[in-house]
């Protein structure tokens, strides 16, 4: 009886590790409809999971609103229970995914998108949320309400040109200290060597 | 234990064991205090290779376009000495995405940052909650690439 209660750990041992093994090496690209931009280390993925602030996923420091757009946010994956950092949103304009994640705060939506990244000092892919729904809903919205977020926060910001060219905060940046961060004599001087 | 009383009490000690663990890794996740000396970056150019490779996407390079995606919402990260990227969750105290001047004013600068480190299925977080020091920008690499992008630096009216 022994032997056979030993042989029964070790099988549930094992089911549980290749479990976990099966998992982690999921392919989640299967019913992508994703746009593919040939990023470093990118795969189409869509998946589901919980919408999280990160920082109250790692640390029980919780905010009303998962922080109410001014925290990083993440999706807690359902299959593997791996907390996915969204980095972008489907946008081509410097534009990050928070106003499109926070509308579904601590709830379960299907995504769209890519995973990447591919570098030695980050050994996990960020992801890049192009579509998203709440999980159970049929119609899937594009990942694009930063601009018009943005807008909305910024509305004296108002004229030509993309938004980076007038936000305020940019600005204030670069009339500070120019567009290489060294001061306005470090762009005049490489204006004139270059331009 | 006797598992001659009970012929399932093996098995159930793994599935208690393995419920505990998966339970750990559902509560909060430990944090250490660190120190860390590394560049401020913006983490999507850089992971992503979209404006080109590791070295163009950062520094007085990179600067402008560094500024616009803090800007724009997306995770800023510290790329420390050894090349390891930590995303950092807090910025003296303050929220990243805080419609604020904060985590703009250090954009490219190499900073020693005090705080709170998680590590979770392969990301390293960072809460910093001081900036022990400032060295500004060190990096001056646009005298190898230029302001990237391109139209990062707009020609003059």
């Amino acid at each position: 009886m022994a032997t056979n209660n030993a042989i029964c750990c070790l099988a549930a041992a094992c089911f549980l590790i290749a479990g976990v093994t099966f998992a982690g090496a999921e392919d989640f690209s299967k019913g992508s409809n994703a746009k593919e931009l040939g990023l470093s280390g990118e795969t189409k993925a869509t998946f589901s999971g919980k919408v999280v602030d990160i920082l109250c996923e790692l640390s029980g420091n919780c905010p009303a609103k998962c922080g109410d757009g001014k925290r990083n946010m993440g999706i807690v994956r359902a299959a593997d229970n791996k907390l996915i950092v969204v980095a972008k949103n489907s946008q081509f304009e410097f534009n990050g995914p928070v106003d499109d994640l926070l509308p579904y705060c601590n709830q379960t939506v299907d995504v769209d998108g890519l995973l990447l990244a591919e570098d030695p000092g980050f050994t996990a892919k960020v992801f890049m949320a192009q579509f998203i729904r709440l999980s159970g809903q049929k119609e899937w919205k594009m990942a694009d309400l930063w601009t018009k977020a943005w807008q909305q926060r910024n509305p004296g910001a108002e004229g030509e040109g993309p938004w980076y060219r007038r936000d305020p905060r940019v600005k204030k940046q670069i009339e500070k200290s120019g567009y290489f961060g060294l001061g306005h004599e470090a762009d005049e001087q490489w204006r004139e060597e270059n331009e | 234990m006797n598992f001659n009383k009970n012929p399932f009490a093996g098995l159930t000690a793994v599935l208690a064991i393995t419920a505990l663990q998966v339970g750990g890794a559902l509560a909060a996740t430990p944090a250490k205090m660190v120190e860390v000396r590394g560049e401020i970056i913006d983490t999507w150019c850089y992971l992503s290779g979209v404006m080109g490779g590791p070295d163009a996407v950062v520094g007085t390079a990179h600067h402008t376009c560094a500024l616009w995606c803090a800007a724009g919402g997306i995770p800023v990260g510290v790329r420390a000495e050894d090349g390891t990227v930590y995303m950092v969750l807090k910025i003296k105290g303050e929220e990243p995405l805080a419609q604020t001047d904060t985590i703009m004013d250090i954009q490219s600068n190499t900073i020693l940052a005090k705080g709170a480190h998680y590590v979770r299925d392969g990301v390293n977080y960072l809460v910093v909650e001081k900036v022990v020091s400032n060295e500004g920008i060190t990096n001056k690499n646009h005298e190898d690439y230029g302001p990237v992008p391109g139209f990062a630096v707009p020609e003059k009216e």
